[in-house]
Protein backbone atom coordinates (compact mmCIF):
# COMPACT_ATOMS: atom_id res chain seq x y z
CA UNK A 1 0.00 0.00 0.00
CA UNK A 2 3.01 2.48 0.42
CA UNK A 3 4.30 1.92 -2.85
CA UNK A 4 1.12 1.83 -4.93
CA UNK A 5 -1.52 4.35 -3.72
CA UNK A 6 -3.84 2.37 -6.52
CA UNK A 7 -4.51 -0.48 -3.46
CA UNK A 8 -7.60 -0.12 -1.60
CA UNK A 9 -8.51 -2.20 1.33
CA UNK A 10 -12.46 -2.71 1.35
CA UNK A 11 -14.61 -5.18 3.62
CA UNK A 12 -16.62 -5.80 6.67
CA UNK A 13 -14.59 -4.52 10.15
CA UNK A 14 -11.03 -4.19 8.33
CA UNK A 15 -11.10 -0.66 9.26
CA UNK A 16 -11.51 0.11 13.11
CA UNK A 17 -11.28 -3.21 13.85
CA UNK A 18 -8.58 -4.46 12.15
CA UNK A 19 -9.91 -7.28 11.10
CA UNK A 20 -12.20 -10.06 13.40
CA UNK A 21 -8.35 -12.11 13.35
CA UNK A 22 -5.81 -9.00 13.26
CA UNK A 23 -5.20 -9.01 9.87
CA UNK A 24 -5.63 -5.29 9.09
CA UNK A 25 -4.81 -3.75 12.40
CA UNK A 26 -3.44 -0.06 12.23
CA UNK A 27 -3.65 -0.49 8.55
CA UNK A 28 -6.76 2.38 8.71
CA UNK A 29 -4.97 4.22 10.97
CA UNK A 30 -1.69 4.88 8.64
CA UNK A 31 -3.51 5.04 5.61
CA UNK A 32 -7.08 6.37 6.05
CA UNK A 33 -10.70 5.24 6.02
CA UNK A 34 -10.81 6.22 2.03
CA UNK A 35 -8.35 3.64 1.34
CA UNK A 36 -9.22 1.23 4.46
CA UNK A 37 -13.49 1.10 3.94
CA UNK A 38 -15.23 -0.38 6.40
CA UNK A 39 -18.31 -1.63 4.85
CA UNK A 40 -21.98 -2.81 5.73
CA UNK A 41 -22.85 -6.51 5.24
CA UNK A 42 -23.09 -6.15 1.85
CA UNK A 43 -21.20 -9.01 0.06
CA UNK A 44 -22.38 -8.44 -3.52
CA UNK A 45 -21.93 -4.92 -3.40
CA UNK A 46 -18.28 -5.14 -1.78
CA UNK A 47 -17.19 -7.56 -4.49
CA UNK A 48 -19.33 -5.68 -7.74
CA UNK A 49 -17.47 -2.62 -6.36
CA UNK A 50 -14.55 -4.27 -6.93
CA UNK A 51 -15.00 -4.81 -10.53
CA UNK A 52 -16.05 -1.81 -11.04
CA UNK A 53 -12.75 -0.04 -9.31
CA UNK A 54 -10.79 -2.39 -11.13
CA UNK A 55 -12.17 -0.97 -14.03
CA UNK A 56 -11.04 2.58 -13.25
CA UNK A 57 -7.70 1.39 -12.54
CA UNK A 58 -7.44 0.30 -8.87
CA UNK A 59 -6.30 -2.77 -7.10
CA UNK A 60 -9.02 -3.85 -4.67
CA UNK A 61 -8.47 -6.01 -2.15
CA UNK A 62 -11.88 -7.39 -0.86
CA UNK A 63 -12.29 -8.70 2.06
CA UNK A 64 -15.09 -11.61 2.62
CA UNK A 65 -14.47 -12.77 6.15
CA UNK A 66 -14.87 -16.36 5.74
CA UNK A 67 -14.88 -17.82 2.52
CA UNK A 68 -18.40 -19.73 3.20
CA UNK A 69 -19.75 -16.08 2.72
CA UNK A 70 -18.46 -16.15 -0.69
CA UNK A 71 -21.70 -18.20 -1.16
CA UNK A 72 -23.51 -14.53 -1.27
CA UNK A 73 -21.69 -13.00 -3.98
CA UNK A 74 -20.02 -15.71 -6.20
CA UNK A 75 -22.12 -14.47 -8.93
CA UNK A 76 -19.64 -11.40 -9.14
CA UNK A 77 -16.64 -13.40 -8.62
CA UNK A 78 -17.60 -16.51 -11.49
CA UNK A 79 -19.27 -14.35 -13.90
CA UNK A 80 -17.30 -11.13 -13.61
CA UNK A 81 -14.09 -10.86 -11.48
CA UNK A 82 -13.07 -14.41 -13.24
CA UNK A 83 -14.41 -14.04 -16.85
CA UNK A 84 -13.68 -10.32 -17.44
CA UNK A 85 -10.36 -10.17 -18.60
CA UNK A 86 -11.32 -13.40 -20.63
CA UNK A 87 -14.42 -12.16 -21.88
CA UNK A 88 -12.95 -8.60 -23.47
CA UNK A 89 -10.62 -10.62 -25.18
CA UNK A 90 -7.55 -9.25 -22.77
CA UNK A 91 -8.53 -5.38 -22.72
CA UNK A 92 -9.02 -5.36 -19.77
CA UNK A 93 -7.28 -6.59 -16.33
CA UNK A 94 -9.15 -7.44 -13.12
CA UNK A 95 -6.49 -7.57 -10.31
CA UNK A 96 -8.74 -8.02 -7.35
CA UNK A 97 -7.39 -10.01 -4.03
CA UNK A 98 -10.71 -11.51 -2.64
CA UNK A 99 -8.68 -12.17 0.68
CA UNK A 100 -10.78 -14.60 2.98
CA UNK A 101 -10.60 -16.94 5.55
CA UNK A 102 -10.98 -20.85 5.69
CA UNK A 103 -10.71 -23.95 7.70
CA UNK A 104 -12.44 -26.35 10.30
CA UNK A 105 -12.07 -24.75 13.94
CA UNK A 106 -15.11 -26.51 15.57
CA UNK A 107 -17.60 -23.87 14.19
CA UNK A 108 -20.09 -26.47 11.79
CA UNK A 109 -21.14 -26.90 8.71
CA UNK A 110 -21.18 -22.91 7.65
CA UNK A 111 -18.16 -21.81 9.05
CA UNK A 112 -16.06 -24.35 8.73
CA UNK A 113 -14.97 -24.72 4.53
CA UNK A 114 -11.89 -24.52 2.59
CA UNK A 115 -13.64 -24.58 -0.71
CA UNK A 116 -10.63 -23.76 -2.81
CA UNK A 117 -11.24 -26.91 -4.83
CA UNK A 118 -14.52 -24.86 -6.22
CA UNK A 119 -12.64 -22.01 -7.10
CA UNK A 120 -9.96 -23.57 -8.66
CA UNK A 121 -12.75 -24.94 -11.22
CA UNK A 122 -13.74 -21.78 -12.29
CA UNK A 123 -10.92 -20.72 -15.06
CA UNK A 124 -9.73 -17.19 -14.54
CA UNK A 125 -8.91 -17.18 -10.79
CA UNK A 126 -5.44 -17.94 -9.05
CA UNK A 127 -6.20 -19.70 -5.87
CA UNK A 128 -3.30 -19.62 -2.65
CA UNK A 129 -3.45 -20.65 0.59
CA UNK A 130 -0.54 -20.45 2.65
CA UNK A 131 0.65 -22.50 5.49
CA UNK A 132 3.01 -20.09 7.39
CA UNK A 133 3.55 -16.26 8.16
CA UNK A 134 6.68 -16.11 6.40
CA UNK A 135 4.62 -17.72 3.02
CA UNK A 136 1.29 -15.82 4.37
CA UNK A 137 3.32 -12.01 3.76
CA UNK A 138 5.31 -12.96 0.66
CA UNK A 139 2.12 -14.44 -1.19
CA UNK A 140 -0.33 -12.06 -0.02
CA UNK A 141 2.44 -9.39 -1.45
CA UNK A 142 2.36 -11.24 -4.90
CA UNK A 143 -1.03 -11.11 -4.88
CA UNK A 144 -1.84 -7.72 -4.46
CA UNK A 145 0.85 -7.16 -7.31
CA UNK A 146 -0.93 -9.24 -9.90
CA UNK A 147 -2.77 -8.52 -12.68
CA UNK A 148 -5.14 -11.50 -12.14
CA UNK A 149 -7.74 -11.94 -9.65
CA UNK A 150 -6.40 -13.86 -6.60
CA UNK A 151 -8.66 -15.60 -4.26
CA UNK A 152 -6.45 -15.78 -1.36
CA UNK A 153 -7.53 -18.22 1.70
CA UNK A 154 -6.00 -18.28 5.25
CA UNK A 155 -6.69 -21.23 7.46
CA UNK A 156 -8.39 -19.61 10.58
CA UNK A 157 -6.44 -21.87 12.72
CA UNK A 158 -3.30 -20.42 11.66
CA UNK A 159 -4.61 -17.06 11.70
CA UNK A 160 -5.56 -17.86 15.85
CA UNK A 161 -1.64 -19.30 16.49
CA UNK A 162 0.88 -17.28 17.47
CA UNK A 163 3.91 -17.13 15.48
CA UNK A 164 6.37 -18.54 17.55
CA UNK A 165 4.06 -21.53 17.32
CA UNK A 166 4.93 -22.23 14.19
CA UNK A 167 7.26 -24.97 13.72
CA UNK A 168 8.48 -23.85 10.14
CA UNK A 169 8.02 -20.09 8.09
CA UNK A 170 7.49 -18.11 11.16
CA UNK A 171 10.61 -15.35 10.98
CA UNK A 172 9.12 -12.81 9.21
CA UNK A 173 11.33 -10.20 7.93
CA UNK A 174 9.74 -6.99 8.49
CA UNK A 175 10.83 -5.10 4.84
CA UNK A 176 8.88 -5.85 1.95
CA UNK A 177 9.85 -9.13 -0.10
CA UNK A 178 7.53 -11.57 -2.35
CA UNK A 179 6.62 -15.21 -2.54
CA UNK A 180 6.04 -16.18 -5.99
CA UNK A 181 2.77 -17.55 -6.52
CA UNK A 182 2.78 -21.30 -8.02
CA UNK A 183 6.00 -22.56 -6.68
CA UNK A 184 5.65 -25.58 -4.06
CA UNK A 185 7.81 -25.80 -1.26
CA UNK A 186 9.25 -28.91 -0.20
CA UNK A 187 8.67 -28.67 3.47
CA UNK A 188 10.28 -32.30 4.49
CA UNK A 189 12.89 -34.00 2.25
CA UNK A 190 12.23 -38.09 2.29
CA UNK A 191 12.42 -41.04 -0.22
CA UNK A 192 9.56 -43.59 0.35
CA UNK A 193 6.50 -41.58 -0.10
CA UNK A 194 5.45 -37.52 -1.11
CA UNK A 195 2.90 -36.17 0.85
CA UNK A 196 1.20 -33.74 -1.33
CA UNK A 197 -1.08 -30.76 0.98
CA UNK A 198 -0.96 -27.07 1.96
CA UNK A 199 -2.78 -24.58 4.38
CA UNK A 200 -3.30 -26.33 8.08
CA UNK A 201 -3.07 -30.02 7.10
CA UNK A 202 0.63 -28.53 6.12
CA UNK A 203 1.84 -28.70 10.01
CA UNK A 204 -0.26 -32.29 11.14
CA UNK A 205 1.29 -33.72 7.99
CA UNK A 206 4.98 -33.01 9.30
CA UNK A 207 4.10 -34.32 12.57
CA UNK A 208 2.87 -37.41 11.25
CA UNK A 209 5.72 -37.65 8.74
CA UNK A 210 7.95 -37.35 12.08
CA UNK A 211 5.73 -39.93 13.91
CA UNK A 212 6.49 -42.47 10.79
CA UNK A 213 10.16 -41.63 10.72
CA UNK A 214 10.80 -43.87 13.97
CA UNK A 215 9.01 -47.06 11.67
CA UNK A 216 11.83 -46.29 9.22
CA UNK A 217 9.37 -44.36 6.81
CA UNK A 218 11.02 -40.95 5.04
CA UNK A 219 8.26 -39.37 4.24
CA UNK A 220 8.67 -36.22 1.88
CA UNK A 221 6.21 -33.15 2.68
CA UNK A 222 5.24 -30.70 -0.25
CA UNK A 223 3.35 -27.60 0.78
CA UNK A 224 1.62 -26.55 -2.25
CA UNK A 225 1.44 -22.84 -1.48
CA UNK A 226 -1.25 -22.28 -4.09
CA UNK A 227 -4.05 -24.39 -6.36
CA UNK A 228 -3.75 -22.26 -9.41
CA UNK A 229 -0.97 -22.50 -10.80
CA UNK A 230 -0.78 -26.01 -10.05
CA UNK A 231 2.91 -26.47 -9.71
CA UNK A 232 3.22 -29.69 -11.05
CA UNK A 233 7.17 -29.33 -11.74
CA UNK A 234 7.75 -30.22 -8.50
CA UNK A 235 5.22 -32.63 -7.41
CA UNK A 236 6.26 -34.79 -10.48
CA UNK A 237 10.31 -34.63 -9.79
CA UNK A 238 9.18 -35.62 -6.12
CA UNK A 239 6.77 -38.60 -7.09
CA UNK A 240 9.44 -39.47 -9.44
CA UNK A 241 11.70 -40.50 -6.34
CA UNK A 242 9.30 -41.90 -4.23
CA UNK A 243 7.01 -43.33 -6.48
CA UNK A 244 4.01 -43.47 -3.73
CA UNK A 245 1.80 -40.48 -3.61
CA UNK A 246 -0.82 -39.36 -1.05
CA UNK A 247 -2.81 -35.99 -0.98
CA UNK A 248 -3.82 -34.44 2.32
CA UNK A 249 -6.47 -31.87 1.33
CA UNK A 250 -9.11 -30.69 4.18
CA UNK A 251 -11.26 -29.50 1.58
CA UNK A 252 -13.88 -31.91 0.30
CA UNK A 253 -12.78 -34.92 -1.52
CA UNK A 254 -14.39 -35.44 -4.88
CA UNK A 255 -14.05 -33.27 -7.84
CA UNK A 256 -11.52 -31.37 -6.62
CA UNK A 257 -7.33 -31.05 -6.04
CA UNK A 258 -6.50 -34.60 -4.91
CA UNK A 259 -8.01 -36.10 -7.78
CA UNK A 260 -6.66 -33.53 -9.95
CA UNK A 261 -3.28 -33.71 -8.59
CA UNK A 262 -3.26 -37.43 -9.42
CA UNK A 263 -4.79 -37.48 -12.73
CA UNK A 264 -2.12 -34.98 -13.77
CA UNK A 265 0.74 -37.49 -12.23
CA UNK A 266 -0.84 -40.52 -14.31
CA UNK A 267 -1.46 -37.96 -17.42
CA UNK A 268 2.36 -37.17 -17.00
CA UNK A 269 3.32 -40.90 -17.20
CA UNK A 270 4.88 -41.28 -13.80
CA UNK A 271 4.98 -44.47 -12.54
CA UNK A 272 2.95 -44.67 -8.83
CA UNK A 273 3.72 -48.30 -6.56
CA UNK A 274 0.51 -46.93 -4.19
CA UNK A 275 -1.59 -43.94 -4.22
CA UNK A 276 -4.21 -42.35 -1.85
CA UNK A 277 -6.07 -39.82 -0.93
CA UNK A 278 -7.01 -37.96 2.64
CA UNK A 279 -9.51 -35.49 2.67
CA UNK A 280 -13.38 -34.51 3.89
CA UNK A 281 -15.41 -37.62 2.78
CA UNK A 282 -18.25 -35.19 0.97
CA UNK A 283 -19.74 -34.48 4.02
CA UNK A 284 -20.82 -31.05 5.45
CA UNK A 285 -18.75 -30.07 8.24
CA UNK A 286 -20.07 -31.54 11.21
CA UNK A 287 -20.55 -29.94 14.32
CA UNK A 288 -20.02 -32.15 17.39
CA UNK A 289 -16.15 -32.34 17.54
CA UNK A 290 -16.11 -35.86 17.83
CA UNK A 291 -17.72 -35.99 14.11
CA UNK A 292 -15.47 -33.08 12.66
CA UNK A 293 -12.46 -35.09 13.34
CA UNK A 294 -13.74 -38.05 11.73
CA UNK A 295 -13.84 -36.52 8.90
CA UNK A 296 -11.41 -33.55 8.86
CA UNK A 297 -7.71 -34.70 8.20
CA UNK A 298 -5.31 -34.66 11.18
CA UNK A 299 -1.37 -35.89 12.16
CA UNK A 300 -3.72 -39.17 13.35
CA UNK A 301 -5.41 -39.86 10.21
CA UNK A 302 -2.38 -39.08 8.39
CA UNK A 303 0.14 -41.24 10.14
CA UNK A 304 -2.32 -44.16 9.66
CA UNK A 305 -2.58 -43.32 5.92
CA UNK A 306 0.77 -43.66 5.52
CA UNK A 307 1.26 -46.65 7.55
CA UNK A 308 -1.30 -48.16 5.33
CA UNK A 309 0.53 -47.04 1.92
CA UNK A 310 4.28 -48.11 3.14
CA UNK A 311 5.05 -51.30 4.61
CA UNK A 312 8.31 -51.42 6.38
CA UNK A 313 8.67 -54.74 8.01
CA UNK B 1 -43.38 -13.36 20.47
CA UNK B 2 -44.98 -15.62 22.95
CA UNK B 3 -48.45 -15.74 22.74
CA UNK B 4 -49.24 -14.05 19.29
CA UNK B 5 -47.12 -17.16 17.31
CA UNK B 6 -48.85 -20.36 16.94
CA UNK B 7 -47.25 -24.01 15.54
CA UNK B 8 -48.14 -23.00 11.71
CA UNK B 9 -46.38 -19.83 12.02
CA UNK B 10 -42.87 -20.09 11.01
CA UNK B 11 -39.90 -18.38 12.79
CA UNK B 12 -36.21 -18.36 11.18
CA UNK B 13 -33.58 -16.70 13.08
CA UNK B 14 -29.84 -15.41 13.10
CA UNK B 15 -26.85 -16.95 14.20
CA UNK B 16 -28.06 -15.34 17.70
CA UNK B 17 -31.02 -17.60 18.13
CA UNK B 18 -31.08 -19.01 21.28
CA UNK B 19 -33.69 -16.76 22.79
CA UNK B 20 -35.91 -17.12 19.37
CA UNK B 21 -35.59 -20.52 20.03
CA UNK B 22 -37.18 -20.33 23.64
CA UNK B 23 -39.76 -17.77 22.50
CA UNK B 24 -41.03 -20.55 19.55
CA UNK B 25 -41.36 -23.31 22.46
CA UNK B 26 -37.94 -25.09 21.16
CA UNK B 27 -37.39 -27.85 23.51
CA UNK B 28 -35.12 -26.29 26.14
CA UNK B 29 -32.88 -29.32 26.98
CA UNK B 30 -32.58 -30.26 23.46
CA UNK B 31 -31.45 -26.91 22.65
CA UNK B 32 -29.06 -26.47 25.20
CA UNK B 33 -27.68 -30.20 24.79
CA UNK B 34 -27.45 -28.83 20.32
CA UNK B 35 -25.42 -26.06 21.77
CA UNK B 36 -23.28 -28.47 23.45
CA UNK B 37 -23.39 -30.70 20.57
CA UNK B 38 -24.38 -33.90 22.21
CA UNK B 39 -25.74 -36.70 20.54
CA UNK B 40 -29.22 -36.08 22.42
CA UNK B 41 -29.36 -32.24 21.19
CA UNK B 42 -32.05 -31.04 18.74
CA UNK B 43 -30.13 -31.68 15.70
CA UNK B 44 -28.10 -34.56 17.25
CA UNK B 45 -25.30 -32.31 17.13
CA UNK B 46 -24.50 -32.09 13.41
CA UNK B 47 -25.50 -28.89 13.42
CA UNK B 48 -24.47 -26.86 16.58
CA UNK B 49 -25.28 -23.45 18.01
CA UNK B 50 -26.08 -21.52 15.05
CA UNK B 51 -27.84 -24.25 13.25
CA UNK B 52 -30.75 -25.13 15.04
CA UNK B 53 -33.73 -26.65 13.17
CA UNK B 54 -37.04 -27.30 14.55
CA UNK B 55 -39.39 -28.61 11.74
CA UNK B 56 -42.24 -29.67 14.22
CA UNK B 57 -42.45 -26.08 15.54
CA UNK B 58 -41.38 -24.25 12.32
CA UNK B 59 -37.86 -22.72 13.74
CA UNK B 60 -34.40 -22.65 11.72
CA UNK B 61 -31.46 -20.63 12.15
CA UNK B 62 -28.79 -19.81 9.67
CA UNK B 63 -25.07 -18.63 10.14
CA UNK B 64 -25.65 -16.56 7.37
CA UNK B 65 -26.39 -12.39 7.92
CA UNK B 66 -29.47 -12.17 6.01
CA UNK B 67 -30.00 -15.87 5.09
CA UNK B 68 -33.08 -16.40 6.64
CA UNK B 69 -35.45 -13.10 5.49
CA UNK B 70 -35.99 -15.31 1.86
CA UNK B 71 -36.55 -18.46 3.94
CA UNK B 72 -39.00 -16.57 5.66
CA UNK B 73 -40.67 -15.51 2.60
CA UNK B 74 -40.93 -19.30 1.21
CA UNK B 75 -42.86 -19.94 5.09
CA UNK B 76 -45.19 -16.66 3.96
CA UNK B 77 -45.92 -18.21 0.44
CA UNK B 78 -46.94 -21.27 1.61
CA UNK B 79 -48.96 -19.87 4.37
CA UNK B 80 -50.76 -18.56 1.06
CA UNK B 81 -51.14 -21.91 -0.58
CA UNK B 82 -52.17 -23.43 2.51
CA UNK B 83 -54.93 -20.77 3.34
CA UNK B 84 -53.70 -21.92 6.97
CA UNK B 85 -53.72 -17.33 8.14
CA UNK B 86 -50.02 -18.09 9.64
CA UNK B 87 -47.59 -15.67 9.27
CA UNK B 88 -43.89 -15.73 9.37
CA UNK B 89 -41.30 -14.46 11.09
CA UNK B 90 -37.73 -13.04 10.04
CA UNK B 91 -35.45 -12.21 13.26
CA UNK B 92 -32.24 -10.56 12.10
CA UNK B 93 -29.75 -7.90 13.57
CA UNK B 94 -29.37 -3.91 12.02
CA UNK B 95 -26.23 -5.61 10.10
CA UNK B 96 -28.57 -8.02 7.66
CA UNK B 97 -30.58 -5.15 6.25
CA UNK B 98 -28.17 -4.31 4.47
CA UNK B 99 -27.81 -7.59 2.43
CA UNK B 100 -29.27 -8.11 -0.92
CA UNK B 101 -31.05 -11.06 0.25
CA UNK B 102 -32.98 -9.08 2.97
CA UNK B 103 -34.05 -6.35 -0.09
CA UNK B 104 -34.92 -8.96 -2.81
CA UNK B 105 -37.13 -10.83 0.10
CA UNK B 106 -38.62 -7.45 1.71
CA UNK B 107 -39.99 -6.46 -2.09
CA UNK B 108 -41.27 -9.39 -3.66
CA UNK B 109 -43.38 -9.38 0.09
CA UNK B 110 -44.53 -6.56 -0.92
CA UNK B 111 -45.23 -6.83 -4.26
CA UNK B 112 -47.32 -10.61 -3.40
CA UNK B 113 -48.77 -8.96 -0.16
CA UNK B 114 -46.92 -11.79 1.77
CA UNK B 115 -47.51 -12.16 5.57
CA UNK B 116 -43.80 -11.64 6.44
CA UNK B 117 -43.26 -10.07 9.79
CA UNK B 118 -39.57 -9.29 10.10
CA UNK B 119 -38.33 -8.32 13.71
CA UNK B 120 -34.74 -6.61 13.46
CA UNK B 121 -33.12 -6.58 16.55
CA UNK B 122 -31.20 -3.01 16.12
CA UNK B 123 -28.29 -3.01 18.13
CA UNK B 124 -26.56 -0.56 16.90
CA UNK B 125 -23.64 -2.68 15.94
CA UNK B 126 -22.77 -5.31 13.07
CA UNK B 127 -19.55 -6.78 15.30
CA UNK B 128 -17.79 -3.17 14.83
CA UNK B 129 -19.26 -1.49 12.48
CA UNK B 130 -22.14 1.01 13.53
CA UNK B 131 -25.18 1.15 12.01
CA UNK B 132 -25.01 4.76 11.83
CA UNK B 133 -22.36 3.90 9.12
CA UNK B 134 -23.95 1.32 7.48
CA UNK B 135 -26.90 2.53 6.75
CA UNK B 136 -27.66 5.16 4.02
CA UNK B 137 -31.48 6.21 5.98
CA UNK B 138 -31.24 7.02 9.66
CA UNK B 139 -34.19 4.42 10.53
CA UNK B 140 -34.58 1.04 9.25
CA UNK B 141 -38.21 1.50 9.61
CA UNK B 142 -38.62 4.34 7.51
CA UNK B 143 -37.08 2.13 4.61
CA UNK B 144 -40.56 0.22 4.93
CA UNK B 145 -42.51 2.29 2.71
CA UNK B 146 -40.19 1.21 -0.35
CA UNK B 147 -41.58 -1.89 0.03
CA UNK B 148 -45.00 -1.23 0.40
CA UNK B 149 -44.61 -2.68 3.86
CA UNK B 150 -45.39 -1.23 7.39
CA UNK B 151 -42.64 -0.02 9.65
CA UNK B 152 -42.02 1.00 13.34
CA UNK B 153 -39.49 1.36 15.26
CA UNK B 154 -39.70 0.83 19.11
CA UNK B 155 -37.91 0.38 22.46
CA UNK B 156 -36.82 -2.79 22.23
CA UNK B 157 -36.03 -3.51 25.63
CA UNK B 158 -39.10 -2.03 26.50
CA UNK B 159 -41.47 -5.38 26.84
CA UNK B 160 -44.24 -3.27 26.08
CA UNK B 161 -43.40 -1.45 23.41
CA UNK B 162 -41.96 -4.58 21.60
CA UNK B 163 -45.96 -7.14 22.51
CA UNK B 164 -47.72 -4.25 20.59
CA UNK B 165 -45.79 -3.92 17.51
CA UNK B 166 -45.35 -7.44 17.52
CA UNK B 167 -48.68 -8.18 17.98
CA UNK B 168 -49.91 -5.27 15.65
CA UNK B 169 -47.30 -6.82 13.13
CA UNK B 170 -49.15 -10.34 13.71
CA UNK B 171 -52.80 -9.34 12.85
CA UNK B 172 -51.67 -7.21 9.93
CA UNK B 173 -50.28 -10.28 8.72
CA UNK B 174 -53.43 -12.44 9.51
CA UNK B 175 -55.82 -9.58 8.14
CA UNK B 176 -53.39 -9.76 4.55
CA UNK B 177 -52.55 -6.77 4.84
CA UNK B 178 -48.57 -7.17 3.78
CA UNK B 179 -45.40 -7.25 5.52
CA UNK B 180 -43.96 -5.34 8.14
CA UNK B 181 -40.96 -4.59 9.52
CA UNK B 182 -40.19 -3.56 13.28
CA UNK B 183 -36.90 -2.27 14.28
CA UNK B 184 -36.27 -2.98 18.47
CA UNK B 185 -34.05 -0.71 19.47
CA UNK B 186 -31.51 -2.47 21.69
CA UNK B 187 -27.78 -3.35 22.56
CA UNK B 188 -25.32 -5.85 22.92
CA UNK B 189 -23.76 -6.00 26.08
CA UNK B 190 -21.24 -7.89 25.62
CA UNK B 191 -18.40 -8.13 22.63
CA UNK B 192 -19.35 -9.97 19.32
CA UNK B 193 -17.23 -13.22 19.97
CA UNK B 194 -15.87 -14.63 22.18
CA UNK B 195 -12.53 -13.06 22.52
CA UNK B 196 -13.41 -9.91 20.97
CA UNK B 197 -11.33 -6.88 22.52
CA UNK B 198 -14.70 -4.73 21.32
CA UNK B 199 -12.48 -1.64 21.83
CA UNK B 200 -14.66 -0.12 19.15
CA UNK B 201 -17.28 1.02 21.25
CA UNK B 202 -15.76 3.14 24.79
CA UNK B 203 -16.28 1.83 28.30
CA UNK B 204 -18.68 4.84 28.90
CA UNK B 205 -21.03 3.57 26.39
CA UNK B 206 -21.25 -0.16 26.98
CA UNK B 207 -21.18 1.06 31.21
CA UNK B 208 -24.07 3.63 30.43
CA UNK B 209 -26.56 1.11 27.93
CA UNK B 210 -25.84 -1.57 30.37
CA UNK B 211 -28.08 0.28 32.92
CA UNK B 212 -30.83 0.10 30.61
CA UNK B 213 -30.95 -3.71 30.82
CA UNK B 214 -34.85 -4.99 29.97
CA UNK B 215 -34.94 -7.50 32.66
CA UNK B 216 -34.20 -5.01 35.36
CA UNK B 217 -36.76 -2.60 33.65
CA UNK B 218 -39.50 -4.92 33.11
CA UNK B 219 -39.17 -6.42 36.87
CA UNK B 220 -39.18 -2.45 38.10
CA UNK B 221 -42.51 -2.48 36.37
CA UNK B 222 -44.32 -5.44 37.87
CA UNK B 223 -43.38 -4.02 41.06
CA UNK B 224 -44.60 -1.16 40.31
CA UNK B 225 -47.84 -2.13 39.13
CA UNK B 226 -47.61 -4.44 42.50
CA UNK B 227 -48.21 -7.19 40.17
CA UNK B 228 -45.41 -8.93 41.76
CA UNK B 229 -42.79 -8.29 45.03
CA UNK B 230 -39.42 -8.24 44.92
CA UNK B 231 -39.12 -11.31 46.79
CA UNK B 232 -41.54 -13.54 44.55
CA UNK B 233 -39.30 -12.42 41.10
CA UNK B 234 -36.12 -13.32 43.11
CA UNK B 235 -37.83 -16.35 44.31
CA UNK B 236 -38.76 -17.23 40.33
CA UNK B 237 -35.07 -16.18 39.29
CA UNK B 238 -33.58 -18.80 42.29
CA UNK B 239 -35.25 -21.61 40.81
CA UNK B 240 -35.50 -20.80 37.01
CA UNK B 241 -31.37 -20.57 37.35
CA UNK B 242 -31.43 -23.58 39.82
CA UNK B 243 -33.25 -25.74 37.40
CA UNK B 244 -31.17 -24.57 34.37
CA UNK B 245 -27.70 -25.06 36.59
CA UNK B 246 -29.31 -28.91 36.67
CA UNK B 247 -29.96 -28.99 33.16
CA UNK B 248 -26.56 -27.81 32.15
CA UNK B 249 -25.07 -30.07 34.29
CA UNK B 250 -26.67 -32.73 32.96
CA UNK B 251 -26.36 -32.27 29.42
CA UNK B 252 -22.93 -31.75 30.01
CA UNK B 253 -22.79 -35.78 30.94
CA UNK B 254 -24.47 -36.42 27.81
CA UNK B 255 -22.75 -38.58 24.95
CA UNK B 256 -20.73 -36.94 21.94
CA UNK B 257 -22.25 -38.52 18.22
CA UNK B 258 -20.12 -41.59 17.38
CA UNK B 259 -17.41 -40.57 15.14
CA UNK B 260 -18.61 -44.11 13.25
CA UNK B 261 -21.78 -42.00 12.40
CA UNK B 262 -20.42 -38.62 10.65
CA UNK B 263 -21.48 -39.67 7.13
CA UNK B 264 -24.97 -40.06 7.81
CA UNK B 265 -27.03 -37.24 6.78
CA UNK B 266 -25.58 -36.25 3.69
CA UNK B 267 -28.60 -37.67 1.56
CA UNK B 268 -31.97 -38.92 2.71
CA UNK B 269 -30.53 -42.75 2.41
C1 LIG C 1 -23.18 -13.13 4.74
C2 LIG C 1 -22.39 -13.00 5.98
N1 LIG C 1 -21.44 -12.03 6.07
C3 LIG C 1 -20.72 -11.89 7.20
C4 LIG C 1 -20.91 -12.71 8.26
C5 LIG C 1 -20.07 -12.56 9.51
N2 LIG C 1 -20.88 -11.97 10.58
C6 LIG C 1 -21.51 -12.74 11.49
S1 LIG C 1 -22.46 -11.85 12.54
C7 LIG C 1 -22.03 -10.41 11.79
C8 LIG C 1 -22.61 -9.13 12.29
C9 LIG C 1 -24.06 -9.18 12.25
O1 LIG C 1 -24.59 -7.97 12.66
P1 LIG C 1 -26.14 -7.83 12.91
O2 LIG C 1 -26.90 -8.36 11.75
O3 LIG C 1 -26.39 -6.42 13.30
O4 LIG C 1 -26.43 -8.81 14.11
P2 LIG C 1 -25.83 -8.76 15.60
O5 LIG C 1 -24.73 -9.74 15.65
O6 LIG C 1 -25.38 -7.37 15.90
O7 LIG C 1 -26.98 -9.20 16.45
C10 LIG C 1 -21.15 -10.64 10.74
C11 LIG C 1 -20.56 -9.59 9.89
C12 LIG C 1 -21.88 -13.73 8.12
N3 LIG C 1 -22.11 -14.61 9.12
N4 LIG C 1 -22.60 -13.84 6.99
Amino acid sequence: MERDPNVIVIGEDVGAQGGVFGATRGLQKKFGSQRVVDTPISESAITGMGVGLALEGFRPVLEIMFVDFIGVCLDQVYNAIAKNHYMSGGRIRMPIVIKTAGGCIGSGAQHSQCLWGLFAHLPGLKVVAPSNPYDAKGLLASAVESDDPVIYIEHKGLLLKRAEDFTFGREVPAERYTVPIGEAKIVRDGRDLTLITLSGTVAPAVLAAEAVAKSGIDVEVLDLRSVVPLDMVTVIESVRKTGRVLVVDEDYLSYGLSGEVITRLVEAGVALKSVKRLAVPDVPIPGAVTLERAVVPNADSIEATILEMVDKR
Amino acid sequence: MVGFLTKEDALCSTHRNHLHAIAKGVDMRAMLAEIFEKSTGLCGGYGGHMHLFDSDLKFSATGIVGAGVPVALGHAYGARLKQNNAVAVAVVGDGAVNTGAFHEAMNMAGAMKLPLIVLVENNEWAISVPFSAASATETIAERAPSWAAHGVRVDGLDVEQVVDAFSNAVQRGRAGQGPSIIEAMCYRFRGHFEGDADLYRSTEEKERRRAADPIERIKATLIERSLATAAELDGIELSISNSMAEMLASVRSDPSPDAADARRYVFVD
